[in-house]
């Protein structure tokens, strides 16, 4: 007995089989094909989604970001918040001057969505009014052009850097917009920067598909203030911790100054990036566990469709295995032969679904936005896939194989 | 009982099965020794337990009685790989229905049983091509089953049980479905394996194909009731 040459003469007789009956194996490949290709597809469009978000939160500074809001004051300060002056711009002062384990600072002057018009068109976009320390907290890459500086701030210039859509869809001809001009809500700016756009490289990168990222656009905070508030509040402040270790320290630092700007009342919170990041661990689990369990699913019913088509099969040759046994065949050789005819089923189909999932992939990376993120040959999901798949197929042949192994020669050949 | 010229000899075999709540003795006390080289054709209404007798010799079933040897060892109790061992290496089998593998080439047919007989042959194809020259079936060698008559089958199926060079060839009505030129054919070319050192037994009811062998046996409610040997 040798157990090698047994898995050889089963495998060749298996593939035999498989391929004297095209259409039927191809049919009854067709669910693992479909679960591997699902499996690794989904895989690999969630793998490069969650990369998306993981780094845009990382380049938004990550877990060292701290967010500073106004809110309420609470229940029992109620009768004495109007002595504090709220969110404003000597809250930047005091901050820049007091906090020392801030890396960066800056107040959002939160715009929303403006109408920008130039050159006899309009676009919509979203303005924002920052400071220098801005651009130490998010990652902006510069196309041409510089970022908004202290000098500007002091000034209140009326200049501006603009995000991808405005400058690709204000002018359209023109690669470099340095030195434009574009009107929001009535007032002038210059164009003194041109951000790259994320959905960048790779097929389809220039269209203007719907990306928050490259419809910010940046003023100098004092400018904002002073054109469209008429006040020195602002709607926010960021900052950026040096490191991890002082995160707690700074948040003290903030309150204390915080604090004594507002006059003791606790009208603003601090929040950090820790509920974000937890966020994004559970968005992470619930797609693995989700798509596992479907992609699971979606196995299991192709390894049923095999096993349906392999005791199909066995009903069909009962005779040819009485005569495979009236010439001395073992029961362990019909064994093997029909658990090696489900394994072939199960592994081409493994491997035409990973073929399959490569397209899908290749589909997805130019359909969705930001989808050149997307990797379409992800190993790892492929390695499991094709292996869940031969398992299946190896659990499915299993019954098949045993009644076909059990039939006594003498009842098989008899039968019509 | 160790005498090489004896290829079977059989003691006091009985084989019992059980439909429903009642037994029955497809086999029922049969003694019988089958010498080297002897054309035996059985014969026998049906019932009378002659395919239970075909099958008790090709090793596809054990007797639930009595003793059994083959080649001078004794076979009553081996096991169903023992079994299966013997039917690759020493029985060669012919079916009324030919039993060929519909899906495989005429040579694949002949060469199947080496699959299973686990010896090793380096020069397969030329024993296959032999063993079809042996029969007359060599130019079909790439052909398959559907493409072949009857007696073409027939002949490949012949083919097939001497690939292993048995002891013994085993006959369930050979020529049952053929018509009467090619019943000659075969029945001659049976005739011609005796020469080889082949032992041949087969069930019939035909008369006529009876009159080939030279023993004849008649069997009636398991047991032989007439032997032209003694």
């Amino acid at each position: 007995m040798n157990p090698i040459a047994d898995v050889y003469t089963g495998a060749s007789n298996g593939l035999r089989e498989v391929w004297s009956n095209k259409v039927r194996s191809l049919l009854s490949m067709s669910g693992i094909i479909l679960g591997v290709a699902a499996l690794v597809a989904m895989v690999g469009i969630v793998q490069g989604m969650l990369g998306n978000l993981r780094a845009s939160f990382e380049s938004s500074g990550g877990v060292l970001r701290l967010e500073v809001h106004p809110r309420e004051a609470p229940e029992s300060q109620q009768h004495i918040a109007g002595i504090s002056p709220g969110m404003t711009w000597r809250d930047i002062v005091a901050i820049e001057k007091a906090v020392s384990l801030a890396a960066n600072t800056t107040p959002i002057v939160d715009m929303s969505w403006e109408r920008f018009v130039a050159n006899g068109r309009r676009e919509g976009a979203i303005l924002h009014g920052v400071t220098p320390g801005f651009f130490g907290i998010y990652t902006k890459d510069l196309k041409y052009g510089r970022l908004i500086s202290d000098y500007d701030v002091g000034a209140k210039s009326p200049v501006i850097v603009v995000g991808s859509h405005i400058a690709n869809d204000l002018f359209p001809e023109q690669t470099n917009v340095i030195g434009e001009q574009v009107r929001v809500r009535g007032q002038v700016y210059t164009i003194i920067g041109q951000i790259k756009s994320t959905a960048s490289s790779g097929f389809g990168g220039g269209r203007s598909g719907w990306n928050r990222e490259d419809r910010l656009n940046y003023i100098p905070a004092t400018t904002a203030m002073s054109r469209y508030k008429g006040d020195d509040e602002v709607d926010r402040i960021e900052i950026l911790a040096l490191n991890v270790e002082t995160v707690p320290d700074l948040i003290e630092q903030i309150e204390n100054t915080l604090t004594q700007t507002h006059r003791g009342i606790q009208d603003f919170e601090i929040r950090t990036q820790d509920e974000q990041m937890a966020e994004l661990k559970k968005l992470e689990n619930s797609f693995t566990f989700s798509l596992g369990g479907i992609a699971g699913i979606s196995l299991l019913v192709g390894g049923i469709g095999i096993m349906n088509v392999m005791l199909a099969s066995v009903s069909e040759r009962i005779r040819e295995i009485g005569v495979r046994k009236a010439i001395g065949a073992r029961s362990h050789d019909i064994f093997i032969q029909f658990l090696a005819e489900a394994v072939v089923i199960s592994v081409l189909g493994g491997l035409l679904g990973l073929v399959a999932s490569v397209g899908l992939l290749s589909v997805a990376r130019d359909l969705i936005p930001q989808g050149e993120a997307i990797n379409i040959v992800p190993v790892t999901a492929m390695l499991y896939g094709f292996l869940f798949s031969s398992l299946i197929g190896l659990a499915s042949g299993i019954y098949p194989a045993l009644r076909a192994s059990r039939l006594d020669p003498i009842d098989a050949l008899r039968y019509e | 009982m160790t005498d090489p010229s004896t290829v079977f000899a059989l003691k006091d075999i009985r084989r019992t099965y059980k439909v429903g709540s009642e037994l029955v003795h497809a086999i029922d006390g049969l003694d019988l020794t089958i010498r080297d080289r002897e054309f035996i054709a059985v014969i026998g209404t049906s019932g009378s337990g002659k395919s239970t007798l075909m099958h008790t010799l090709g090793f596809m079933e054990s007797p639930t009685e009595g003793q059994m040897a083959f080649e001078g060892e004794d076979v009553s109790s081996i096991s169903r790989s023992q079994r299966a061992h013997l039917r690759a290496t020493r029985i060669g089998f012919i079916f009324q229905s030919f039993n060929l593998l519909a899906k495989l080439t005429v040579l694949d047919n002949v060469l199947l049983p080496l699959v299973y007989s686990r010896q090793k042959v380096s020069n397969k194809k030329e024993l296959g091509m032999n063993a079809l020259e042996r029969v007359g079936m060599e130019h079909r060698a790439t052909h398959r089953p559907s493409q072949l008559s009857g007696g073409e089958r027939q002949r490949v199926a012949i083919a097939r049980s001497l690939i292993n060079k048995p002891r013994l060839i085993l006959a369930d009505e050979p020529t049952g479905n053929l018509d009467t030129k090619n019943r000659g054919r075969i029945m001659d070319l049976f005739g011609s394996l005796l020469d080889e050192g082949i032992t041949l037994a087969l069930v019939t009811h035909d008369d006529e194909v009876a009159q080939y062998a030279k023993r004849r046996i008649r069997m009636q409610d398991g047991k032989i009731v007439e032997d032209t040997a003694q």
